[in-house]
């Protein structure tokens, strides 16, 4: 076993400048903007023709209105829960952001068919590919950006990341080409969103984490 | 968990100055945490060895290093520790309990090493002058090897960074002084 006086003097001997972290705060909103353009641009290229959504109903635009406000909240909560030490605050605030997204989409779509009908709806499973194939390249920038933090909680962080991806390639996903806003639409990309995040929590533990790999580095 | 003795701003200044790259600074943080993050770790795991304990002291201070960009200087700093130190005692916690549950104690038998007959030839290498005349006789790049490597405890990777080599040629110079100190310390018959 080294030394530890050693170790100090080694670590200090040759300490390179590191650059601080943007609070998670900015993180997120930078991140949010990035991603907002990236689905636009997504949604943009996939668009079909077809009946234009009555975005005037409030009924159409509140359940995006509160993904976006979910999207920023748990994007906040996983870069917070990188910095060791951080409150918890934003992770309660993320789970209050996504149980009110819930609530919305819930209370504004239309109840009116069966399972069997849900279950039919396999027009929906391209909507399942869009937000999970589209919200890949942001699940990836995420993580880039939670790798130079301290991934201590490796499943929580992920699932915050994977549920703020989530949200904004939902968007995407409703408006890339007619969407009824109902049941059929709900149980397809809220099923997709889960199972991304459900995912994303199981698999971020079997993946060493940033500070694992950079421990193995230090001198 | 106990609170630093030097004031927590203090601290958060010193890993300030080190985040811009201050050696100095870093090194008096390190200095300065180091005694307090080994009374939390003497206090939570009391029944560790003094062995178990550096090591975990040292796990701490390579944790601070690795996420030394993500302390905020507008926040306290001794939050932003004991989180890592809360992390790390919870990680070797778990580490200890994986080894345990995949390793089998075996008692030590003495009798292996008081029985003359038991004994190896490696028993007679117990000369601590003659090893280190030696290992000082060997051609300076296996020297370099067996110093790094053996007696200062590095990685292959750390060494081939300190030395300035490929862990190819370290490999072989290791193998090659392995070979000259095994003939070179060998009982003469």
């Amino acid at each position: 076993m080294m030394n530890t006086n050693d170790l100090i003097q080694r670590l200090s001997r040759d300490l390179a400048p590191v650059e601080p972290l943007w609070r998670p705060g900015r993180r997120a909103v930078a991140w949010l903007f990035a991603a907002a353009v990236y689905v636009a641009v997504l949604t943009a290229l996939l668009a079909k023709a077809g009946a234009p959504l009555e975005l005037a109903a409030p009924r159409v635009w509140l359940p995006h209105l509160t993904a976006i406000a979910a999207c920023l909240l748990a994007s906040w909560a996983a870069f917070a829960s990188v910095i060791p030490g951080y409150s918890r605050l934003p992770a309660a605030w993320a789970a209050i952001g996504a149980l009110v997204w819930i609530t919305t989409v819930v209370v504004a779509s239309r109840w009116h068919s069966d399972m069997a009908t849900i279950v039919a709806a396999r027009h929906e499973a391209a909507c399942v590919v869009v937000i999970v194939l589209g919200g890949a390249p942001l699940l990836v920038a995420m993580a880039a950006m939670l790798r130079r933090g301290a991934p201590f909680t490796p499943g929580t962080t992920a699932a915050f990341a994977a549920l703020a991806v989530g949200a904004i390639t939902n968007i995407g996903a409703c408006f890339w080409r007619p969407h009824a806003v109902d049941d059929v639409t709900l149980v397809w990309h809220g099923g997709a969103i889960i199972a991304l995040v459900l995912a994303c929590a199981f698999s971020a533990r079997l993946v060493p984490t940033a500070i694992g790999a950079r421990l193995s580095r230090s001198p | 968990m106990t609170a630093p003795a030097q004031p927590s701003d203090a601290l958060g200044r010193l890993m300030r100055a080190a985040q811009e790259g201050d050696a100095a600074a870093y090194a008096e943080l390190l200095r300065a945490i180091a005694p307090q993050v080994r009374r939390i770790v003497v206090r939570q795991r009391g029944f560790a060895g003094i062995a178990d304990v550096e090591d975990l002291v040292q796990d701490v201070l390579l944790s601070v290093h690795a996420v030394r960009a993500t302390y905020d200087s507008s926040r306290p700093f001794v939050p932003w520790l004991l989180a890592i130190v809360r992390n790390r005692l919870a990680d070797g916690a778990r580490r200890y309990a994986r080894t345990a549950r995949r390793e089998i104690h075996v008692d030590e038998s003495e009798v292996t090493f008081f029985e003359v007959e038991t004994n190896t030839d490696t028993a007679e290498l117990g000369d601590a002058d003659a090893v280190r005349e030696a290992v000082r006789a060997l051609p300076e790049g296996q020297r370099q090897a067996i110093e790094l490597l053996k007696l200062k405890e590095l990685s292959l990777k750390e060494a081939a960074e300190a030395s300035g080599t490929s862990v190819g040629a370290l490999k072989v110079a290791t193998h090659r002084a392995m070979a000259t100190l095994r003939r070179a310390l060998a009982p003469k018959r």
